[in-house]
């Protein structure tokens, strides 16, 4: 509620001196931190800082940049809009919100791209996450385990009684209150089959675990529940596939992303990459199973290539386990549980022994 | 000429008659093109002789319809303002092929020398019928001769003669005709010919009703004549063994010395011994007297000689520039037309002027081909346009340097105008000019005179149109702001002084000419 009267004050506040220097005779203008690389740095301890260094200006007085000066104020106001009266919108919804017959000629959008920048911009103008100004993701991601929460509306729920999955991770986490937390780590896992299984055999409960399900590239609203999670001392362990692409969601996880440096606290810095990593494979648990990796598709290799690059994963550590993929051409995906457990109960000891060994390896924790 | 063929010695009319292609006529329907276009520019060069502008009137009805096998019959009628004949003079200038003798030097309008009288021939072939002439000077009685022409003898037979009116109020030349033809396939260039000859000759009034009982008008944009050219001397250098034989036969000069001072510009006395000398004739000696020898000798000498003045160009013709224009605009309502004449030039000792033109914009639309008006002596060319030499230029010139992206698919129409004593056609067809370098040199460079205001006219229109749609997104844009705000605050501000002082500010820009660029952001 408070961020609600935040984003109505601040747009408002643009508003008006908009308003007064279009009174005065002036052209008006809209200052801002881009989210440029200058003004982004890294650092391996915090993850993603924005740091505002530089600003731009969109001027009324050019065409171009007239239009992104139209298009915040009218994306504003349909958010204002949307959140007085208690809706929210996808990106997709935004889109369509400008798709309407007055704007034909103006600011009637090409494609979606163009609308999804105009978010970003938003949100660098406001300092605030777009969810702050009701446009939403569809939410994904799931948390299962004993831990008492209290939700928006503010009822009291236990993410391990409500559903297969577990907790169903809001839009916007921030509203969420811990009551209890009745695990020494929560684990979040890239793919929803093996995690699905993990909850099915009944490891959660009898390990004292919590599974965070990231179903592919963690969502924000997952990265910050995780930090809220890491920040009520909750160990957070991060199990994906052995890939070029799973590094970017692990450190992703670790570091939040260029996209959306300017989002504050989506970063976990003290979540811990478990694995898969390349010496499980190459003489850990899973060096036995080297016929059950897979060869590396063209999007790949690709991938990993551009992994050279990308400044979170610029440390020894992401660039050893990087050049495997180069050398190898392979990757290993969690589902090579199941081609070591010819039975349900010979998995559950492989998924259990696995999770023991790399909790205490990597967080010293005993399971 | 091969030996044992008898040669048979045959008149003006009787080889026309057996050379019909020559001339235009090769089948009805370009011969129904040539008859009216013949017809009219005979009229035309009746009324400019008066000095007059010119006032074409021309009537065309289906005489005898199509039937099985063969084409329909038509009437035409022409009627001009011009000077009016005498009853002595109407046989004598419609009655027979090559009636003028071209002693003389001057620019002229029909491309044989021949006016109307092919036309009035070729009517009388196909139908058998005569034709009437009916004509009139100030003051003086209406008549109306019906006649023929004797193909053989190359004679005007006068069948009938008499007198409408004992005294006209007016001077007037009224021919009419029957022929067979074809007006339907022949109805487009027909039509094109009278628009363009309405450009190049923008003083005359041209009404034409056709067979289908059409009426076009062309009026006049102005009374406003050009000079009449003066008529002048061959120069040396222009004729050929031809017309050298005919000139010392027909001259009254009794040296060859005082032959070449009396027939040719730029000949004096002394020019005149050391052409002679160069010939090794004598120059007391009598014209009609050389022998072919003698005459190739003196032909050699002329064409040798280098120190002749060059032609005088008085004896051309142009429009001028304004006229062009004018024409041009009454005809096409452009939205640019530029129309530059170049300075006098000569080519083989034959002197010549080229007149260009372009027009843009306005009624003008795309045709997807390039749109060239051609003119010769004041008379529109109407086929082989790729052939001829404008054609190739404008195919040649990088156009994206004037503006223009191709002009094939813009609208923009060229025109090119030459006037000459010997305009230089490239076939006996007469329809297209040939790549003669002096030639070709003049009409580029009056090509780019004109684009080169083409391209002042465009980048000021374009950036117009460029600050006129920035101001119209500036107005969008900061009504949907307005209308925001509004809903924001519940007050809409005052966006329409801002938009007031940047519309003062395009206003400035444009009067400006050339200001800064459009900075993107």
């Amino acid at each position: 509620m408070e961020e609600e009267l935040e984003v109505k004050r601040k747009a408002l506040e643009l508003a008006k001196e908009i308003a007064e220097r279009i009174r005065r005779g002036e052209f008006p203008e809209i200052r801002y931190p881009p989210n440029s690389q200058k003004n982004i740095l890294f650092d391996e301890k915090v993850g993603y800082i924005f740091s505002p260094r530089t600003f731009s200006r969109i001027r009324g007085s050019r065409v171009k940049s007239l239009k992104t000066l139209a298009g915040v104020l009218y994306g504003l106001s349909r958010a204002l809009d949307h959140l007085e009266n208690g809706l929210t919108m996808t990106k997709r919804d935004f889109y369509y919100v400008h798709k309407v017959e007055r704007l034909k000629g103006t600011l009637f959008p090409e494609d979606q791209r163009e609308t999804d920048a105009r978010i970003v911009l938003m949100e660098l103008i406001l300092g605030m996450p777009r969810e702050a100004f009701s446009i939403t993701s569809d939410p994904r991601g799931w948390i299962y385990g004993d831990i008492e929460l209290i939700d928006r509306s503010g009822r009291v729920l236990r993410a391990d009684q409500v559903g297969e999955m577990g907790y169903s991770v809001p839009p916007r986490p921030e509203n969420i209150k811990f009551k209890r937390i009745g695990v020494k780590a929560v684990v979040a896992i890239e793919k929803v089959g093996p995690a699905k299984n993990m909850i099915e055999l009944g490891i959660p409960e009898e390990r004292k675990i919590a599974i965070a399900i990231l179903q592919g590239q963690a969502s924000r609203s997952m990265r910050r529940f995780l930090r809220m999670l890491s920040d009520e001392g909750v160990p957070v362990a991060i199990l994906t596939d052995l890939s070029p692409w799973s590094l970017r969601i692990a450190a992703t996880v670790i570091y939040n992303s260029i996209n959306s440096a300017h989002i504050p606290y989506l970063a976990s810095p003290e979540a811990r990459f478990i694995g898969i990593l390349t010496k499980d494979v190459e003489e850990g648990f899973f060096k036995d199973y080297q016929f059950a990796l897979e060869p590396l598709t063209p999007a790949d290799l690709k991938a990993a290539q551009d992994n050279q690059f990308l400044p979170n994963l610029q440390n020894e550590f992401w660039q050893r386990e990087n050049r495997w993929f180069l050398e190898k051409k392979k990757k290993a995906e969690i589902e090579i549980f199941k081609a070591m457990s010819p039975t349900a109960k010979k998995l559950k000891e492989l998924f259990v022994e696995y999770l023991r060994e790399k909790l205490d390896e990597h967080m010293g924790i005993s399971i | 000429m091969s030996e044992g063929v008898r040669l048979e010695e045959i008149s003006a009319a009787d080889f026309f008659y057996r050379n019909k292609s020559l001339a235009g006529f090769d089948n009805p329907v370009r011969a129904t093109y040539t008859i009216v276009r013949e017809l009219v520019e005979n009229a035309l060069d009746a009324a400019e002789m008066a000095e007059k502008p010119p006032r074409i009137q021309v009537l065309m009805t289906e005489y005898r319809g199509r039937d099985a096998g063969s084409l329909p019959w038509y009437r035409i009628v022409v009627a001009d303002n011009g000077i009016g004949l005498g009853p002595e003079e109407i046989p004598r200038a419609f009655g027979r092929v090559f009636v003028s003798s071209k002693y003389r030097l001057i620019q002229s309008r029909g491309t044989f020398g021949l006016g109307g009288t092919m036309a009035l021939l070729y009517g009388q072939i196909t139908t058998n019928k005569p034709f009437k002439v009916t004509s009139a000077r100030v003051g003086e009685p209406i008549y109306e001769i019906t006649m023929m022409i004797d193909i053989q003898r190359n004679e005007p037979v006068v069948l009938d003669r008499r007198v409408l009116r004992g005294i006209s109020r007016t001077s007037f030349t009224m021919v009419e005709s029957f022929f067979e033809g074809n007006y339907p396939r022949a109805k487009r260039k027909i039509v094109d010919y009278l628009h363009q000859t309405a450009i190049v000759v923008p003083y005359a009034d041209i009404t034409f009703i056709d067979p289908d009982g059409n009426l076009f008008v062309f009026p006049r944009s102005t009374e406003k004549l050009p000079p009449r050219p003066k008529e002048s001397l061959y120069h040396p250098k222009g004729v050929d063994l031809e017309l050298l034989q005919r000139l010392l036969q027909a001259t009254k000069a009794r040296t060859l010395k005082s032959f070449l001072t009396k027939h040719f510009q730029r000949v004096g006395e002394k020019t005149a011994m050391e052409v002679l000398k160069l010939a090794g004739l004598p120059p007391e000696k009598k014209p009609s007297k050389l022998t072919n020898e003698e005459i190739e000798r003196l032909f050699r000498a002329l064409k040798s000689y280098d120190k002749f003045l060059p032609p005088d160009p008085s004896v051309l013709s142009p429009l001028g520039a304004d006229l062009f224009e004018s024409g041009i605009r009454k005809e096409l309502q452009p939205e640019f037309v530029k129309a530059v004449q170049r300075p006098p030039s000569v080519y083989e000792a034959h002197p010549f002027i080229v007149e260009t033109a372009i027009a843009y914009g306005g009624q003008i639309k795309p045709s997807g081909e390039i749109q060239l008006y051609r003119y010769a002596n004041r008379i529109p060319l109407l086929y082989d346009v790729s052939s001829d030499v404008s054609y190739q230029i404008i195919k040649r010139i990088d156009w994206s340097n004037y503006g223009i992206k191709s002009p094939e698919d813009e609208p923009i129409v060229f025109f090119v105008h030459i006037v000459s004593t010997k305009v230089p056609f490239k076939t006996v067809g007469k329809e297209f000019i040939a790549n003669v370098p002096e030639v070709a040199r003049e009409i580029e460079l009056g090509l780019r005179n004109c684009a080169r205001d083409l391209r002042i006219f465009l980048s000021r229109k374009r950036r117009k149109e460029m600050l006129r749609r920035r101001y119209e997104l500036f107005r969008m844009y900061y009504q949907i702001i307005a209308e925001t705000l509004e809903e924001l605050l519940g007050e809409r501000p005052p966006v329409e002084n801002l938009l007031e002082r940047l519309r003062i500010r395009v206003g400035d820009e444009d009067g400006g000419g050339a200001g800064g660029k459009e900075e993107g952001s």
